[in-house]
């Protein structure tokens, strides 16, 4: 009872300590909530683009049948065309229009006389930052249009019995994201991502915390009043596994309710495994809190725990693939973030939450992570009965 | 109750012993002064007692039971007020105290009850949802000392506990520490202030350089050297005061002045009766026992420690 009664008010002091620092609740808290957010908002278009969205004009100087034709079918796939400015030249080159598809002069003679001389053209003229991916997909898409204008032009030459419409139908061609679950949003990505990030936050919370416990003479006091150090450390564990917990469950809110009413896509839980999805997160958690352990039996001074611990926190955050994700670093790279247990947790994370994966799936990312805990929390032990 | 014997203790890599061969003994209703400059030992000694070092030579017996085995059973029977502010600063007076009082076992009735009777001892029932940090330097000792007192500790540990503070909160300490001892308690208390251990303190342990230098109750100490008379006269006639003096005593040149331990055959009146007859002038005359400080610089010399 007595040790039950000591454990208690151990946690508790830590729970106040935490609530009473300010700037240490801001970044468990707070951060991580204005990165999923801004970075979902920001990458947005890199799951839904915004390429039917673009400002565009239209300079048809041909007039022709096979031009109007595909004014006609720009606008139904990219939407409505605004009205040309008479400096649209200088508009385009500033940017405030996205491009002007141009129409040159004897186009419809090209389109229906494929054999003809090639002289007029459809010009797609784009503003000077347009986006490479943007560009590329307008170009194709132009190019895709012209071709089956002629092609068109074609059929309808040969004897009447052809049905061109059916020839030209749509073509064989589909193309999707295999996602199990739900589909990916930039949320789907950025809620784990800075949820792992915030997690591994308590890093310099716990390490703050720790120095002034230790440079105030309270560690002494309570060794002094027969506190172990293994008792001091499960004591320092548990409050913040709660803490993490508390922190994924906001970001998840986060994510399903906050997202969508400022203009984002929801995250979505549909199909996600509960079990897999806890395990991850504890396992998450008991790494994050083991490490920040160690780093906090490592430091001596304020100043060392207010920089070691973000240092430690960004880096990891940069090479596992949290700022900058995984798929657009070369190979070394990549190498390198699978050494990381920040990476591991999204991994994990990304499993549960994108491709619906269970507790079998996630195993290895969960194992890791325990693996990495136990070595930490071992660490701090030998370290932390140095100290005291 | 404690009983030092033969304590050593040397820090890694350290060339001197931090402690060599100390004893000591400190009883029940007593108030035990522990002296010495920094560097003496004294942080050494308490960090033993306080369980945070582990002895390597001689031994420490609470109640004849090796100190290892006391603290094992029941570490809150001796309580340590430390020289640092030794709580937590964001939280509040209460909020330390439940803390600290949950830490040692304490719970529910019980636990709120010691509170508020430490709380009372100290004088900060007014203070109780104030935040640490927010103290004055004296509340601050005081919460330190009511921390102290939440496991009804029987050996008491002050170190240096009235550094920084006002001489209200002073006096105030020194009358609790007096009470806890005359409660039965065994106090041990260090301080740099001779005035406040004199004050005090029922025997005195002097250390230097981990050794104990002198030991013993108070009285004995200071008046073991003797009455003592401090004697200047006008006209700078120090060469003629001194062989003047010499029958009475043994007496030393003191500044622009003699030092006289006189004789126990001799009195103050007979040696002011033979200046007089002698026509010289005493100038300034200062007569009584040896203080604590003097006795203590004399132990310890003058020399800077740091």
């Amino acid at each position: 009872m007595a040790r039950l009664n000591m454990f208690l008010a151990l946690m508790k002091k830590e729970l106040l300590a935490l609530s009473r620092d300010i700037h240490g609740m801001a970044a468990l808290f707070l951060m991580p909530m204005v990165f999923i957010v801004v970075m979902s908002m920001a990458l947005k278009d890199v799951y839904s683009p915004t390429i039917t969205k673009l400002a565009y004009a239209v300079l048809n100087q041909d007039q022709g049948e096979a031009a109007k034709r595909l004014v006609e079918r720009w606008v139904k796939e990219r939407g409505d065309a605004k009205a040309l400015p008479e400096n649209w030249r200088d508009e385009v080159r500033s940017g405030r229009l996205k491009y002007v598809l141009l129409i040159e002069s004897g186009f419809t003679s090209v389109v229906d006389n494929p054999g003809g001389a090639e002289g007029a053209k459809a010009r797609l003229l784009t503003e000077p930052g347009l986006d490479n991916g943007m560009f590329e997909t307008n170009r194709m898409r132009l190019v895709a249009m012209v071709t089956r204008l002629r092609a068109e032009a074609m059929l309808a030459g040969l004897p009447g019995n052809l049905d061109a419409a059916a020839l030209m139908g749509d073509a064989p061609v589909a193309a999707e994201r295999m996602a199990a679950g739900a589909h990916p949003t930039a949320v789907q990505q950025n809620v784990p991502a800075w949820l792992v990030f915030g997690m591994f936050f308590v890093v310099a919370s716990i390490a703050g915390l720790f120095v002034e416990e230790r440079s105030c003479g309270a560690l002494a006091r309570l060794r002094g009043l027969g506190v172990q150090p293994w008792q001091l450390i499960v004591s320092k564990v548990v409050p913040y596994l709660l803490v993490n917990g508390v922190q994924a469950t906001l970001m998840l809110a986060v994510g399903i309710w906050l997202m969508p009413v400022i203009g984002g896509e929801g995250l979505s839980l549909e199909g996600v495994h509960w079990d897999a999805l806890l395990l991850m997160l504890f396992a998450i958690s008991l790494a994050a809190v083991s490490l920040a352990l160690a780093v906090a039996s490592l430091v001596n001074t304020h100043a060392q725990a207010a920089t070691l611990g973000p240092i430690l926190n960004v880096l990891m955050a940069a090479l596992g693939g949290i700022m900058v994700p995984l798929f657009v670093m070369p190979t070394v790279m990549r190498n390198i973030a699978a050494f990381s247990p920040m990476n591991w947790g999204l991994e994990g994370l990304l499993d549960v939450l994108l491709r619906s994966g269970d507790i079998a799936s996630v195993v290895s990312e969960a194992g890791r992570l325990a693996v990495f805990a136990v070595l930490m929390l071992a660490l701090s032990f030998v370290l932390f009965r140095r100290r005291v | 109750m404690l009983a030092i014997r033969e304590l050593g203790f040397r820090y890694p890599a350290a060339s001197v012993a931090a402690l060599d061969n100390v004893s000591f003994n400190a009883v029940r209703g007593e108030v035990l002064g522990l002296l010495g400059p920094n560097g003496a030992g004294k942080t050494t000694l308490i960090a033993h007692l306080a369980g945070l070092l582990t002895i390597q030579q001689g031994e420490i017996t609470l109640d004849a039971q090796p100190l290892a085995v006391t603290r094992a059973a029941k570490p809150t029977r001796i309580a340590v007020a430390p020289q640092e502010y030794a709580f937590y600063p964001t939280l509040t007076v209460n909020e330390n105290l439940a803390c600290f009082a949950g830490v040692g076992g304490l719970s529910g009735a019980v636990s709120k009850a010691r509170i508020a009777e430490c709380l009372a001892f100290s004088q900060l029932e007014r203070h109780a949802g104030v935040r640490a940090d927010y103290l004055s330097g004296g509340l601050k000792r005081r919460l330190n000392l009511a921390i102290a007192l939440l496991h009804r500790p029987e050996l008491l540990l002050f170190d240096e506990p009235t550094v920084g503070v006002d001489p209200q909160s002073r006096a105030f300490l020194l009358e609790a520490v007096k009470k806890l001892a005359q409660e039965g308690c065994a106090v041990i208390y260090t301080s740099h202030y001779m005035e406040e251990v004199e004050a005090i303190a029922d025997c005195v342990v002097i250390l230097d350089q981990g050794r104990v230098l002198k030991q013993g109750a108070l009285n004995e100490l200071l008046g073991a050297d003797g009455t003592q008379l401090q004697l200047a006269v006008a006209g700078g006639e120090v060469e003629r005061l001194l062989a003047l003096l010499a029958p009475f005593g043994s007496v030393v040149r003191q500044g622009l002045g003699v030092q006289l331990t006189l004789d126990a055959r001799n009195s103050y009146a007979t040696v002011i009766a033979a200046v007089d007859a002698a026509g010289l002038v005493v100038s300034h005359a200062r007569f009584g026992h040896t203080d604590l400080e003097q006795l203590f610089m004399s132990l310890t010399r003058r020399s800077l420690r740091d």
